[in-house]
């Protein structure tokens, strides 16, 4: 019965985007069914995480009732449920923040795009196999392009074709390397392949086909290599809009990086495993110390965000090269994929509040730019104490968030023996407390200096609420506050979450049931017993 | 059958690479269609080719062995579909790019100027009687 629960986290957003799209309803109706919709959500992500993590267990649903490597599985273990209950919390609060200040841009079209986005969002989180998480990352990805022009600003319009041709490209490349390791192994379900790589049988031949997938999640997380398209395309949009798509979409990236790397084509000592943990590994450092001196380097509030996203992912990418690491024990790996997990609900709760932040600053400064910022400390008092907390979890001092996934990641890859990981990992956390200082002085503490043109000349239409922007940014402040307070019970989850990550026959037994087949095997079978008269 | 679809494949990645590497962009979205092309291609090759085997349907009496495998024409179906949906959405930007801009050339949009590239929130025009022309 609970696993129906699961088709709830696709149908709500879904029914949602499709009703916000009939543009016969008045735009305060497509805004409440909104809030419906997205309460209704955040209620069966906490009911998915009640019955998952609190009972622990594994919630299938085969669709159609098809049974498990042929028909296709949603999936939701402990490692879904958080990431789906972060994720609509996330949805809800930035919802909540821009959902009368975008009602007119593009005659209401951004309602049926949020929803959508968060259709493809927690479809990829779910999805039990590797065609539906590309059909998954489409829906997602599709919205994210409409949503970053929409509008149709200039700025916008300059910048969007890189974020849309490499994700295009990514994509492509995704779907070719599912065709084929179809074509080399035979399925595409996540628990029949990671049954597969588990008993080692994993052809060869394969390898190739699946490290191309590197390359399609690197592109959608904004590994080092791949980028560039994020600090462009980012701070043209809107705050909110901004926020929902920093905070939850890269993200969403770091997660399959993980599912399908170390727990899909685990173990370490796999052929995919061998490949992966040197590039894994070589790309988070990378990533963390190149993206954060891009984040200091930078001029306007949005800008310092977005860069930051970059230096992050890459925290996220040192746990899934870490569970490969040489060597290690079990309980390294586990407390490393640990790291991981807490780190990304960490970041999509705490990155989504500061891009928030953000855009109240850029509301009561009228600019974007740090050089015309100033006295908010004064004007914004409450605003200075949301914005002080979250960029303080985000550099990851004690007794934040930040700290506590940032020390367990920190503690593994000691373990582990990297030690000039770990020396990086602390450097990007000083220089992330530098830009976020440098955010802090000129916004808040410095003399505020006047704009030199006033205005852009567009008259304000549909301000941002500040109170109800406010509430929004608070709730998400207060949720990175409390995960941090209850770290004891949040680590604890997260591991019970990470252990089905690097060990995952409960998983395979779950999708697969008792009676394990594989359709290459049923054909031989098949053919053999027609051969026996 | 193989080998010629194998060089087919091949050449449409290479073209499309190719262009993709121009810097117009409607060559780099031409670039884009074909690697769709391409990638579609693969997926049924990798698939193995249905020549020669029957439908999947059981009960008319073919041996298991020549039936078609059903999956990658079911995947190949989805990923075209995606790509047609994909491939509007590419042209109705760069028509709306067109006008914004005036140029669909990357170097020219790399050194316009940035007048209006950092709004305030609350700036955003808009462009819905345009957007909705393109269509």
């Amino acid at each position: 019965m609970n696993a129906q629960l699961i088709i709830l986290a696709i149908a709500i957003p879904m029914a949602t985007g499709v009703l916000s799209l009939i543009t016969e309803l008045r735009m305060g109706m497509r805004r409440l069914i909104g809030y419906a919709g997205l309460t209704l959500n955040l209620l069966v992500a906490l009911g998915i995480l009640c019955t998952v993590v609190g009972q622990d267990r594994i919630l299938v649903l085969q669709a159609a009732d098809w049974p498990a490597p042929f028909g296709i599985s949603l999936v939701v273990d402990g490692f879904s449920a958080i990431m789906l209950m972060a994720a609509a919390l996330v949805l809800l609060a930035t919802y909540a923040y821009c959902d009368e200040q975008l009602r007119d841009t593009a005659g209401g079209l951004f309602y049926p795009l949020f929803h959508l986005l968060a259709l493809g969002v927690q479809w990829s989180l779910v999805t039990g196999d590797l065609f539906n998480l590309f059909v998954a990352f489409e829906i997602m990805l599709m919205s994210s392009y409409a949503l970053l022009v929409l509008g149709t600003s200039r700025g916008q319009m300059r910048q969007a074709y890189k974020y849309v041709l490499l994700n295009l490209l990514a994509s492509m490349v995704l779907v070719t390397s599912c065709g084929l390791i179809y074509g080399h192994v035979g399925t595409l379900n996540f628990a029949d392949l990671a049954r597969l790589s588990h008993s080692g049988a994993i052809p060869s031949s394969a390898v190739p086909a699946i490290c191309l997938l590197l390359l399609a999640f690197g592109v959608k997380s904004a590994l080092f290599p791949a980028w560039f398209w994020l600090p462009d395309s980012y701070p043209t949009v809107p705050a909110g809009l901004g926020a929902v798509l920093g905070g939850l979409l890269t993200k969403v990236g770091a997660y399959v990086l993980i599912r399908v790397f170390v727990m899909v084509f685990g173990p370490w000592d796999s052929a995919v495993g061998e490949t992966v943990r040197p590039l894994l590994l070589t790309t988070a450092a990378f990533t963390m110390f190149l993206g954060v001196l891009g984040a200091v380097s930078m001029n306007s509030v949005r800008k310092i965000l977005s860069v930051h996203i970059i230096s992050q992912v890459g925290y996220m990418v040192l746990a899934a090269g870490l569970a490969l690491g040489i060597g290690l024990t079990t309980d390294t790996r586990e407390l490393a994929i640990t790291g991981g997990i807490y780190f990304i609900v960490h970041n999509m709760i705490v990155k989504t509040s500061l891009f928030l932040c953000g855009g109240l600053m850029c509301r009561y400064a009228g600019s974007d730019s740090l050089d015309h910022m100033g006295s908010l400390a004064k004007k914004a008092p409450w605003l200075g104490v949301l914005f002080m907390l979250a960029a303080l979890s985000l550099a990851g001092l004690p007794p934040t968030s930040g700290f506590f996934g940032k020390l367990v990641l920190l503690r593994e890859a000691m373990h582990g023996g990297y030690y000039l990981l770990a020396a990086v990992a602390i450097m990007t956390s000083v220089l992330t407390l530098l830009s976020m200082v440098k955010i802090w002085s000129y916004a808040f503490w410095n003399r505020a200096r006047p704009a030199p043109a006033a205005g852009t000349g567009h008259p304000e239409k549909h301000p941002l609420k500040v109170t109800k922007a406010m509430a929004a940014t608070a709730l998400l402040v207060v949720a990175s506050l409390a995960l941090g307070l209850g770290a004891e019970p949040s680590v604890r989850a997260a591991h019970q979450a990470a252990r089905n990550v690097i060990e995952p026959s409960a998983y395979i037994d779950a999708v697969l049931g008792p009676q394990q087949i594989h359709p290459l095997r049923l054909v031989d079978a098949a053919a053999k017993e027609e051969m026996a008269p | 059958m193989t080998l010629f679809m194998a060089i087919v494949i091949g050449v449409l990645f290479t073209v499309s690479i190719y262009l993709m590497m121009g810097r117009e962009l409607k060559e780099v979205c031409i670039g884009f269609f074909l690697l769709s092309h391409a990638a579609n291609l693969t997926i049924v090759e990798a698939g193995r080719l249905p020549h020669g085997m029957f439908a999947p349907v059981l009960g008319e009496g073919n041996a298991l062995e020549v039936l078609a495998d059903p999956l990658p024409q079911a995947l190949v179906l989805t990923a075209i579909v995606i790509g047609f949906a994909v491939q509007g959405f590419l042209l109705t930007l760069l028509v709306v790019m067109w006008r914004r801009t005036g140029t669909l050339e990357t170097s020219e949009l790399a050194t316009m100027p940035e007048e209006h590239t950092v709004e305030p929130d609350h700036a955003l025009p808009s462009a819905v009687a345009e957007t909705g022309e393109a269509h």
